[in-house]
């Protein structure tokens, strides 16, 4: 791991310095023990903020697409023969490759606009977990050795397996691999418990539809409608979200659950064959919403009914935006 | 001012005699997350055993929606069917100082000469605030003691319970307090107690690690609306509204109407600066049309205008924010940033 940080960082500075890219994504130490937050260098002496550890949490092809976006908005006004490109280095995993490779079809930006500095991933701590295990007690201070995480709360120095705390979707991961990059970083990743995927979503199928709207009932009324969830999706990019038109509203902005509800619901279904499990959206939710237990039924039905994994491989595009001849749609004639 | 002694193992069963006469508002545990909300009838309430609730209490009185007014639509125009401003006698039980500090930084603004508004106000007069103050500061990331606040501090509150090690200290801190006086038993404090509430309060101070400049940084703010600076803090922003939602003093709202048919509905709903909509205008123009500006309003309203405006500062210093932040915007370092601005 202090061997991919390295070279991540001389990486970076190379990059800069060579004027490859004028930014880099990618993740820095927070100011809070135990987390790293995102962060954008442009200047090379800078790099060495940079970091690579079990505390990256964040998707940050979002990012790329903020950032891209926002500099070709500023170029509207300016003559086409004046007009510059800003490329953008990425610190990217396998499901920030994945997103990448999303927006890449989805033709939102190109792949000169960007460099992709793939890093073998082992999986995320999940801020919730880590906070159960210490029974809400705060971390004031605390390290990652090896499979171990030491942390330091009022209550004395506790000692807990890395693997206990992992995000769900980080424990199951197939693609902890970068799947595309330009630079990549040391040796791949060794695989997860990719066998395990759907566990989860195969249990939850398995129980009535009343229990499972129930479920979805009860999470959804935690939902304050922050929108975290939202604006950290690398998916989620429109630019201007159906929650926010107001002429006509499709939905109203006060407590009502089934106006939260219907949020939800349409953004989940916006995922179709586009939700690349990287657990962005669970890991900003200030209320702990279970969002993932639907994003993964959608995830499971576009493999088994299409064979289409969201962004596994450039030339396999989203299946939701393709036609492909053979597939049946025999449910049209017999429903 | 009456101030009692209270046996430790008293505390617990106090809610739940409130609860008989009063509408009881209390952190409770819900899942992994420990609330401000409305005791339920089987609800048990956390008393003394928690740091603080996730989201502020400040939703008793400013709730993240509420209807204004109903109205109908008929062939002679739009009728008015009512106004809502019905409040229940209610007590909040387990406040903080920082959150009780909160409702007197909103009413500064909801309460005001000029403007008075009738709901905050209405759900306000009929609450009791019994704060539990705290002896052990509860996180690092707190840092009351610098926007003029304290661990034992009472303003906001209306019942200070202190504990003391061997007993509690309950201070009945206004007329609304003292009418509360008969569910707590005690023997009337001595000095003693007083004094051991000071040795409790020094402790307590000594105990908060986070420091920011908080009143330095005026005068600072008000010359430097275009500085660079404001290029550097929104970047990684996601633009949710989790810091302005956990915010006990955040107060802009956004009025909108509903319509079923011919029934209609004017609702009051919490708003965030952090979000594209706000202060969009119906023309399209929005004067904050970025995170930058969005995020300059956010840091101006807490520390130049509302100081400005009612000499406070609309920080309660609670660390919310910082903690929960996703992507880790600490409003802590912005201040430090800016104090160190030229």
């Amino acid at each position: 791991m202090e061997a991919i940080e390295r070279n991540l960082r001389e990486e970076a500075k190379r990059l800069l310095a060579e004027k490859k890219v004028d930014v880099i994504v990618g993740y820095e130490a927070g100011t809070l023990p135990l987390t790293a937050t995102p962060t954008f260098i442009t200047d090379p002496a800078e790099a060495e903020r940079l970091v690579w550890n079990p505390l990256c949490v964040h998707n940050l092809a979002k990012y790329v697409h903020d950032v891209i976006t926002q500099h070709r908005n500023s170029q509207k006004r300016v003559k086409p023969e004046s007009r510059t490109r800003k490329v953008v280095g990425v610190v990217a995993r396998g499901c920030t490759s994945r997103s990448i490779i999303l927006h890449l079809q989805e033709r939102q930006y190109g792949r000169e606009d960007i460099v992709i500095i793939g890093v073998p991933c082992q999986g995320y701590i999940d801020r919730k977990k880590l906070s159960v295990s210490l029974n809400g007690e705060e971390v004031l201070s605390g390290t990652i050795e090896g499979d171990e995480i030491k942390v330091m709360t009022g209550t004395g120095e506790k000692r807990l397996r890395l693997s206990d705390v992992l995000a769900d979707n980080c424990i199951t991961c197939r693609f902890n691999n970068p799947i595309i990059s330009d630079v990549s970083l040391g040796e791949p990743a060794s695989a997860m418990k990719a066998e395990e995927e759907f566990n989860e979503v195969n249990a939850f199928e398995q129980l009535s539809s009343d229990e499972r709207w129930a479920y979805f009932e009860k999470e959804m009324a935690k939902c304050i409608r922050c929108y975290a969830c939202r604006q950290a999706c690398p998916s989620c990019y429109c630019p201007e979200c159906f929650v926010e038109q107001s002429r006509p509203q499709w939905v109203g902005i006060g407590g009502d659950a089934s106006d939260t509800q219907v949020f939800q619901i349409m953004r989940i279904f916006h995922m179709v064959g586009r939700c690349v499990d990287c657990g962005s959206c669970i890991a900003v939710c200030p209320m702990g919403v279970d969002l993932r237990k639907f994003l993964k039924k959608l995830d499971k039905d576009a493999f088994e009914l299409f064979g289409s994994r969201a962004g596994s491989s450039l030339e396999d595009p989203p299946v939701l935006s393709t036609f492909k001849e053979h597939e049946c749609e025999d449910f049209i004639y017999n429903p | 001012m009456e101030k009692r002694l209270i046996k430790k193992d008293a505390l617990a069963g106090i809610p739940k005699k409130i609860r008989e006469n009063f509408t009881v508002f209390a952190p409770v545990k819900v899942e992994d997350n420990v609330v401000f909300k409305e005791l339920e009838p089987q609800e048990e309430p956390l008393v003394g055993h928690y740091q603080n609730t996730k989201n502020a209490p400040k939703g008793v009185f400013f709730p993240r929606t509420e209807v204004m007014m109903r109205y109908v639509r008929t062939p002679k125009g739009v009728q008015l069917k009512g106004i809502e401003m019905a409040a229940a006698d209610a007590v909040l039980f387990g406040v903080r100082p920082c959150d009780a500090r909160s409702f007197a930084l909103l009413d500064l603004l909801f309460d005001q000469e000029k403007y008075k508004d009738p709901y905050y106000i209405a759900k306000r007069e009929k609450a009791t605030v019994v704060t539990l103050a705290c002896a052990r500061v509860p996180y690092r990331t707190c840092f009351c003691t610098s926007v003029e606040g304290g661990p034992l501090d009472g303003k906001g509150s209306d019942v200070l319970i202190t504990d003391l090690g061997t007993d509690f200290l309950v201070e009945f801190l206004t007329p609304k307090g003292e009418k509360l006086g008969s569910y707590f038993e005690g023997t009337p404090a001595s000095e003693e107690a007083e004094k051991k509430k000071e040795e409790v309060k020094q402790k307590a101070e000594g105990e908060i690690v986070s420091h920011i400049p908080a009143r330095e940084i005026k005068p600072i703010l008000d010359v430097n609306f275009d500085h660079p600076f404001w290029d550097t803090i929104h970047k990684k922003c996601l633009a949710c509204g989790t810091c302005t939602y956990l915010c006990p003093t955040c107060h802009c709202f956004d009025i909108s109407d509903e319509m079923k048919y011919d029934d209609g509905r004017r609702l009051r709903n919490w708003d965030s600066c952090m979000y594209p909509l706000f202060t969009k205008e119906t023309s399209g123009h929005n004067p904050r049309p970025t995170q930058k500006e969005r995020w300059r309003q956010r840091t101006m309203h807490k520390f130049k205008y509302y100081v400005d405006n009612f000499n406070a500062i609309a920080c309660v210093g609670c660390g919310r924010c910082v903690m929960y932040c996703p992507v880790n915007i600490d409003i802590r370092k912005i201040v430090e940033d800016i104090s160190k601005l030229q």
